[in-house]
């Protein structure tokens, strides 16, 4: 069964990050490749990616004539995905396993982030959502 | 340059959804797979995903005795992730021309469109 964990953020999380000490950054962006490894090696890695900063997300909706109409106001409350791993494990519990690691990557001053991670199983047809 | 278009909705928007008749949700996906087919045939597609539904989401925070802390309370205005497209494209307004035409066979739903980080100039 494949899931997508999920790290979300506000636009002021972000900002907060990019404030972290260059060896905060460093001690997080490594703990990330591990953890990518370690998915790898054992054999649940499906994919991961990491998202550009809330500042370039557009909204497009298209106008009259189909073409993009590009607004990037968003509310302040608003959730941005700011990046995902994919993995395929025998069940949700494994699942749930693997993204606690990953709220465990460490935040400022080497301490675990505890950052919540949403969890849902990703659709391997249509007919999984019963329509 | 690679993007993600991030199509959301609240659980009440998901509800509604399915709500519509099969014939009305079935030209939805034909549509939607004709999006996929032609981005593929223009060589920008990269891939796409759909989600369950958000009612099988849960949060997931670090250990407390080496168990994972789940939950799967949301607030109700929580717009949860339903599919995305990713696409390697030329520039932003080829992008946002792709998230245009899904937007207008979706009931004009607003689509976000992201660009994917990278760290020292390599993907993660």
């Amino acid at each position: 069964m494949k899931y997508i964990l999920m790290m979300n953020g506000k636009k002021s999380d972000f900002e907060g990050y990019a404030r972290w000490s260059k060896e905060d950054l460093q001690a997080n962006v490594s703990f990330m490749r591990a953890f990518s490894k370690e998915l790898k090696d054992s054999g649940v890695f499906v994919s991961t990616e990491g998202l550009g900063w809330p500042s370039e997300a557009k909204l497009v909706k298209a106008g009259k004539n189909g073409e993009p109409i590009t607004d990037g106001v968003f509310p302040e409350s608003k959730e941005f995905l700011a990046g995902y791993w994919i993995i395929d494990v025998e069940s949700p519990e494994q699942a749930y396993k693997v993204a606690a690691r990953a709220s465990q990557a460490p935040g400022p001053g080497g301490k675990p982030g505890n950052m919540p991670i949403e969890v849902r199983p990703v659709l391997s047809g249509h007919a999984d959502l019963g329509l | 340059m690679k993007y993600i278009l991030l199509m959301s909705g609240t659980r009440a928007g998901v509800e509604a959804y399915h709500a519509w008749p099969k014939q009305d949700i079935d030209a939805h996906m034909a549509v939607l797979h004709r999006i996929s087919q032609d981005l593929t045939e223009s060589g920008e597609f990269v891939g796409t995903q759909g989600l369950t539904e958000p009612k099988e989401a849960k949060v997931v925070r670090g250990e407390k005795n080496g168990l994972p802390v789940t939950d799967g309370i949301f607030p109700e205005s929580k717009e949860f992730l339903l599919g995305y497209w990713i696409v390697d494209v030329a520039n932003a307004e080829r992008a946002y021309a792709i998230a245009g035409r899904i937007s207008a066979v979706s009931l004009n739903i607003p689509i976000e469109v992201r660009q994917f980080a990278t760290y020292e100039g390599k993907s993660r």
